[in-house]
């Protein structure tokens, strides 16, 4: 499938040096569509993905990383927002192919009304990749009975000095928040923005973008309400 | 305007389907603080519960009256627009959320209730400032993730200061004496006196005597399986400090 990537190469030695440092972020708004991406990380390069999905947009997204060289990290994070009638799929592949790369993915959202979101994370982790560090998490908020969460997380490890973790909770908003905001007069709608707005925010509190990202997705989720 | 602010008729209550409160009178008026005390079960936190209208908890029978209103007939938010607070036993950590904006929200709730204009910020922020150096929380609290990586006693004071800014007619105190050190109880206490007035009313919920001797109550109520079965004055602390509550 090469030919349906856009080829991204990080810190790659020789003609085509990119930077040691590769940050994308792609934030996806109605109408907007994402290519398939694969990153190529190179020796001791740092590479940070952001996906952002605004309510209304109908998406598949697939990102496929391979870390070739030794000590290359990666921090991939992911945002989503549905509350109509979305389907946003999500696949990602991290292949770890030298010893002492890091990898680090957190995908976190909400889906009201009738979204369907899935989630498909690979890690590999190959057999002389030894010293890897690999985290996968994926922490999705359930807001209606016909929203629909599939999350699917997949180690592949070939190797005996690793430390690789997944983690995947589907969820909905916690009773005892929302009352405890209710009773002090906060309420219930704004109630359940802030209790929105809190369940994002450890991703959202790694990011660069987040005063401006904070501002537009406290705005989807007044809109999906 | 009527001197009982809080009138509680023959009240059942439960979750689940179990009862807890099998028929609790209780008559609340204005300027009193009183104290419920009862051993753990005894339906305590649940009577707390129900006053401030926690969904998961069903009213079977009886009504209370707040100020003259169906209480039962309003949501949380009514409740505390009226003028109930309630300090959690156990505060809930919200994260994301700061202390500012939570209290921002909340007050501005309470005022558009009464029809009121939002605070101005450089009010509002005055506001805060006083009301936390009432508790003597630190200045840098107001930016901190609500109860996110506080101790007991920050938690408790953060919840005395939420009352002081909120400016209740009758706080309701589930256990704030639970998990204090005496330094902040004296804190806690301070705060709680502070706010006494001859037209506000507290409850304060405990199973032990030490907040009480800070916060000296007028009327001192047992409660046990879910009945008031004693009700008294100051002396009934030092009988069931003395003896527990068995005898009751």
């Amino acid at each position: 499938m090469p030919g349906h990537y856009v080829d991204i190469p990080v810190g790659r030695e020789g003609a085509q040096v990119v930077a040691d440092r590769l940050r994308q972020v792609y934030i996806l708004r109605p109408g907007d569509t994402c290519p398939p991406l694969h990153i190529v990380a190179e020796k001791g390069s740092r590479t940070e993905v952001t996906l952002v999905v605004m309510p209304g947009v109908d998406v598949d997204i697939r990102v496929d990383v391979d870390l070739m060289g030794e000590g290359a990290d990666l921090r991939m994070a992911g945002l989503y927002v549905c509350g109509g009638k979305e389907r946003v799929s999500v696949h990602t592949r991290v292949c770890h192919r030298a010893p002492g790369c890091s990898s680090d993915q957190v995908f976190t959202g909400i889906a009201g009304g009738g979204a369907r979101v899935a989630f498909h994370g690979t890690i590999v982790v190959a057999p002389d990749a030894q010293q890897t560090q690999a985290f996968q998490q994926s922490r999705n908020l359930l807001l209606s009975q016909d929203a629909r969460v599939e999350t699917e997380p997949q180690l592949e490890i070939y190797a005996d000095d690793v430390k690789c973790s997944h983690g995947a909770t589907v969820g909905s908003l916690n009773a005892d928040e929302q009352f405890y905001m209710r009773s002090r007069g906060v309420p219930e709608a704004e109630a359940k923005v802030l209790q929105m707005l809190s369940f994002l925010s450890p991703v959202l509190a790694g990011l660069e973008e987040k005063d401006a990202l904070a501002a537009e997705l406290e705005q989807a989720i007044r809109s999906i309400v | 305007m009527s001197d009982i602010l809080l009138k509680i008729t023959d009240l059942h209550a439960g979750i689940e389907g179990r009862e807890i409160l099998c028929g609790i009178d209780l008559e609340i008026r204005r300027g009193e603080v009183h104290a419920v005390m009862g051993p753990n079960g005894a339906g305590k936190s649940t009577l707390s519960a129900v006053l401030t209208g926690k969904p998961q908890y069903t009213v079977t029978q009886g009504s209370v009256e707040f100020m003259g209103r169906d209480l039962l007939a309003l949501s949380p938010e009514e409740r505390a627009w009226a003028g109930m607070f309630l300090s959690f036993q156990y505060p809930v950590e919200i994260p994301g959320v700061s202390i500012t904006n939570f209290m921002k929200t909340a007050l501005n709730a309470k005022r558009a209730a009464a029809g009121l204009e939002p605070l101005k910020a450089a009010e509002f922020l005055k506001l805060m400032r006083e009301k936390m150096a009432f508790v003597q929380m630190k200045p840098e609290f107001a930016k901190r993730e609500v109860n996110v990586g506080f101790s007991g006693g920050e938690k408790k004071r953060n919840e005395i200061f939420q009352m002081a800014m909120l400016d209740p007619v009758l706080s309701i105190l589930d256990e704030t004496d639970s998990g204090l050190d005496v330094d902040a109880l004296k804190i806690v206490a301070d705060g709680v006196n502070a706010l006494r007035t001859p037209e506000k009313s507290a409850i304060i919920i405990t199973h032990y005597q030490k907040l009480l001797d800070y916060v000296v109550p007028d009327v001192v109520h047992v409660l046990k399986a879910g009945r008031i079965v004693r009700t008294g004055g100051r002396e009934i602390i030092g009988l069931i400090e003395s003896q527990g509550f068995d005898q009751f």
